[in-house]
């Protein structure tokens, strides 16, 4: 049987030093998650939330255990190869969308292309704005934006490069129900339709209905009580 | 009334605490202002110097004659028999003896070498008659003796033997054939005369073959009214194609030719700098107000107006500009007050003078630096001053 | 899009800061060009020396007259390969505040002596040389009052007078003079000897210096002294230099003018240095969440240095390259203008290439603590969490 695991973590540990404190966030974490799943983290403030997706992302390295992704040991690529490697496999969704200020919603989209060679950008940034529905709004800056919209921008910038993975940092968190709810039908769309795997950090329970499964993380453990995926 | 002293007073004082948070953004406004100045100042305080010591070199009450046209001394000729029409004058004031007070002098360059930087240099030599240095106030011998008439002596003003090499008491000099030996060194108070070399005018004579050719003649009037009678009597005679003014009047307009290309030279650079410092001054007032953009809000949400934001704003720019201003002005005083240089005169020699910063000047250098704290202030204050609650709340 | 386009776009972002900073560098060049171009023009005379060239003045000063028979018996040694005379004429045009930089020469002598410095006409050479109230005037000097060939022109003099009582000597400009490279100036004139001796009222048969071409750069210091040797303990000794020391001493005359201008130059520098330095420093720091984003999405850390300091770069030069702009055009209004200080006055393509590979080098010292910090920063500080 083919071995469809896209995500694994192997005694993952994890360690924060706060002044002469020493915080252990995880202790020989252990997750497996199969390619073209849609998994939702819940968990309340300082569970390692925020950390699992850094460690899953390559933005932040684990203090001892094994990160593989994608066939790939993360934890062990040098800091060019893993900024290379990110560029090229993961989208990254934040809470406040991080769009650049001065580049329009095309241009942030188009960003990501730039760290890498290839030709017809503009072409894979009009299918991205398709994907989210803002081919109207491509020349805005996001302060033109509603946050929803910004949102989007911020969606089709994360799979513009096409990334077998995407991870999101409370999505939803800066928006209201209704425009939180358009959101998270994109990420199902992407998830059903063009089988991106994502990994969603939240707290929000309304919007952990939309993932397939739901992993909650305390104290840098997991409770997986959703077993029906 | 009172209630806005004291929100103006709780504004700046919360602009000054938050002046840390952008320190290195300050010091650099500081920085620039004090550098403005500094320049500023280096070039008034030069110009000053040097205005100072020829102004100070002319009389009221001594006539000079030169030969029309000639801007200077070096350029002007005047024969022995206008030497003698000119004695005839009315005006002029006599000795007991009843002799006028008249002083022929010839004006000559020779080369001396820089002590600074051994290079040769223009200094004037004067002929002159024993008298002649009686027409001038301030003399003093402090080494040696007056040269004797006919003699191969000088008398060296004592700026020279500063500058320049080889003119010490008791030194040799060669000049064409001649050796001529320092005999006396003068004091000249200040005056351009401690930049020259004196010998009697019939041995400067002879040495350049100049005999009963001299270059100016100098009159010791009965009081400064009489240069009228004195002018009216010298443009009358055709024979006396000379232009005549007071002593004063001839080293004003030489000081002015130079001092004032100094301060051309030096405002158009002082203000052009300033611009660069303005630019600096507007940044960092703008981030200013951009950091306490929250701090503003919250207090015109409590019912601060917009003129305590105003004002504060602007009291912390000019601040920042007085302190350039000051370490600039104290600067100047340090590095150039006082300090001796020479340069080309307006009759082509060497002036002896010093850097000499006045109380006037230091406070035209504060003025340019309170004007950038000023304009560097007030726009920034006045985005202060309107900025609305709701997005500064925001932060 | 390109990281042109990002680079411009950081710089738009704050629209207000980044125009003062532009200004502020933009002083600061201006400042440069037109200091350096002065200094230059100051010290150009001894640029332009000829280094075969001697120039033999009377001993006692440069201002005390030779009699012209040192001249014929300079000619006569061994070693000179051609000589000319001038005497310094101290001219004036109408009145006494228009200086005019005026000596009298030997026409065909010194159109020899200089022949490697000026360039004439062949028909204007012909007609100075015949006419005896020709003159000829540097470009500099015929732009400045617009003169040209054909003018006739009264030069007066403030310190001779003609036999006939008149300070004004009528001449015929023949031809315009040109410097052969930009360190020459051409700030002057040059009218007959002969007409000029034979009508002043005292000073006749003399002369002002003697310069004159060696045979060979070797032989200048041999025949310099063989020269001063000559007319040892004579009533009118000589001093013969090089024309580079005496153009040098001569320049040396004013002051230290290198010295003032590299102080203020400084002063400007370390200004601009510390406000847009500062300002960089603070416009990066303000920037750090997003820099973390951009190296999220998978910027190098390499391209985040190039694109802050490509940010300074285009800083320097948006703000420096006008600022040679506006020197250029300050040094031609200077040199129109009365002052004869600034008669030689020019940007020449040098300076513009300093002051370029100064913006580069501004550009990059500006930019690289902020770039450096950048390149350094780790993106989960910089993400946080807000």
């Amino acid at each position: 049987m083919p071995d469809n695991t896209l995500v694994r973590l192997i005694d993952v540990c994890k360690r924060f030093n706060k002044g002469s404190e020493t915080i252990t966030i995880f202790d020989r974490l252990e997750l497996s998650i199969p390619a073209g799943d849609f998994v939702a983290v819940m968990g309340p403030s300082g569970s390692g939330k925020t950390t699992l997706l850094n460690l899953l992302g390559g933005i932040d390295r684990a203090d001892s255990g094994e990160i593989h992704i994608g066939g790939i040991r993360v934890d062990a690529l040098s800091e060019s190869a893993l900024t290379r490697w990110r560029g090229a496999h993961v989208g990254f969704i934040f809470q406040f969308y991080n769009l650049m200020p001065m580049l329009t919603a095309a241009q942030n989209i188009e960003l990501p292309l730039l760290t890498r060679p290839g030709k017809d950008r503009r072409r894979h940034v009009e299918t991205a704005l398709k994907v989210v529905e803002l081919a109207d709004r491509k020349k805005h800056y996001p302060r033109e934006m509603s946050g929803g919209q910004q949102q989007r921008v911020a969606i089709a910038r994360a799979i513009v490069s096409n990334p077998d993975l995407l991870l999101c940092d409370e999505p939803t968190g800066d928006l209201d129900r209704a425009t939180a709810d358009e959101i998270l039908s994109v990420l199902r769309l992407l998830n059903r339709d063009l089988g991106k795997t994502i990994v969603m950090v939240t707290h929000d329970a309304a919007a952990a209905r939309h993932a397939r499964r739901t992993l909650h993380l305390d104290k840098g453990r997991f409770i997986e009580r959703d077993l029906a995926a | 009334m009172a209630s806005l002293v004291l929100q103006i007073f709780a504004v700046t004082m919360i602009n000054l605490r938050s002046i840390p948070q952008r320190l290195l953004l300050s010091i650099s406004t500081v920085f620039a202002v004090a550098l403005v100045v500094l320049v500023l100042l280096g070039f008034l305080a030069m110009a000053n110097g040097f205005q100072r010591t020829l102004t100070g070199s002319g009389s009221d009450d001594i006539a000079i004659a030169l030969r029309g046209g000639s801007r200077s001394e070096l350029n002007s000729v005047v024969v022995r028999n206008q030497v003698n029409l000119l004695a005839e004058a009315p005006g002029i004031a006599r000795d007991a003896t009843g002799r006028p007070l008249i002083s022929a002098e010839l004006y000559l360059v020779i080369d001396a070498v820089k002590r600074r930087d051994q290079v040769k240099a223009n200094v004037p030599l004067r002929g002159i008659s024993r008298e002649g240095a009686a027409l001038r106030k301030g003399i003093s011998l402090i080494e040696g003796r007056m040269f004797n008439p006919g003699a191969n002596e000088i008398v060296v003003g004592q700026d020279v033997i500063g500058e320049f090499e080889g003119f010490e008491l008791n030194q040799s000099i060669t000049l064409g054939t001649g050796r001529w030996t320092v005999v006396g060194v003068f004091s000249a108070n200040g005056s351009v005369f401690g930049s020259e070399l004196w010998a009697d005018a019939a041995a400067v004579q002879s040495l350049f073959n100049r005999n009963n050719v001299f270059q100016t003649v100098r009159a010791q009037l009965e009081s400064p009214a009489a240069l009228a009678a004195f002018k009216a009597y010298v443009e009358a005679d055709p024979r006396l194609k000379l232009e005549v003014q007071s002593e004063a009047a001839y080293f004003a307009d030489q000081a002015s030719r130079v001092s004032d290309l100094i301060r051309r030279l030096g405002w158009p650079l002082a203000i052009a700098m300033a611009f660069g410092a303005l630019a600096g001054a507007l940044n960092t007032m703008y981030s200013s107000v951009a950091a306490r953009a929250c701090e503003i809000a919250t207090l015109r949400a409590i019912g601060f107006g917009g003129i305590p934001a105003f004002v504060g704003t602007l009291c912390e720019s000019m601040l920042l500009a007085a302190v350039g201003g000051a370490i600039g002005a104290a600067a100047t005083f340090v590095a150039f007050d006082g300090l001796t240089v020479s340069t080309l005169g307006g009759s082509f020699t060497q002036v002896v003078f010093s850097f000499q910063l006045s109380s006037t000047l230091i406070v035209r250098g504060v003025l340019l630096a309170l004007l950038i704290g000023f304009i560097g202030g007030m726009f920034p204050a006045w985005r202060a001053a309107r900025m609305g609650i709701v997005e500064g709340l925001r932060g | 899009m390109n990281d042109l386009v990002l680079i411009r776009q950081n710089l738009r972002r704050q629209k207000l800061r980044s125009a003062l900073m532009a200004v502020s560098i933009l002083i600061a060049f201006a400042i440069f060009g037109v200091l350096v171009g002065f200094e230059r023009s100051m010290n150009a005379r001894e640029q332009a020396a000829a280094a075969d060239r001697l120039v033999v003045v009377n001993k006692i000063n440069f201002t005390q007259p030779l009699p012209i028979a040192h001249y014929s018996r300079v000619r006569a040694i061994e070693g000179v390969r051609q000589a000319t005379h001038l005497s310094w004429f101290g001219g004036y045009y109408q009145e006494p505040k228009n200086t005019l930089i005026v000596t009298a020469v030997e026409p065909e002598t010194y159109l020899e002596v200089y022949a490697n410095d000026y360039d004439l006409r062949p028909d204007a050479r012909a007609a100075f040389v015949r006419e005896r109230t020709a003159a000829l005037v540097g470009e500099t000097m015929a732009e400045k009052w617009g003169w040209k060939a054909g003018d006739r022109i009264p030069v007066s003099s403030d310190i001779y007078v003609q036999k006939n009582g008149s300070r004004a000597w009528d001449v015929t400009i023949a031809g315009i003079v040109r410097g052969r490279t930009p360190h020459i100036g051409t700030n002057f004139m040059v009218l007959h000897y002969a007409y000029f001796d034979e009508t002043r009222l005292f000073g006749k048969d003399t002369i002002g210096w003697i310069a004159l071409n060696t045979v060979s750069p070797s032989v200048n210091d041999r025949l310099a002294k063989t020269i001063d040797r000559m007319f040892a303990n004579s009533a009118n000794e000589t001093a013969t230099d090089s024309e580079k020391a005496f153009n040098r001493a001569f320049g040396a005359q004013l002051g230290n003018i290198s010295l003032v201008v590299v102080l203020i130059i400084g002063a400007a520098f370390a200004t601009i240095l510390m406000i847009v330095g500062n300002t960089m420093v603070m416009a990066v720091r303000e920037r750090t969440r997003e820099i973390g984003v951009l190296k999220t999405l998978g910027f190098s850390r390499v391209r985040i240095l190039r694109l802050i300091l490509g940010e300074s770069l285009m800083l320097a030069l948006l703000g420096g390259l006008p600022g040679l702009g506006l020197a250029a055009l300050t040094a031609v209004s200077l040199r129109m203008s009365s002052s004869s200080l600034f008669s030689a006055l020019v940007l020449t393509p040098d300076i513009a290439l300093t002051a370029v590979v100064l913006m580069f080098a501004f550009g990059l010292v500006t930019g690289l603590a902020p770039a450096l910090s950048a390149f350094r920063l780790k993106i989960v500080t910089s993400l946080g969490r807000s």
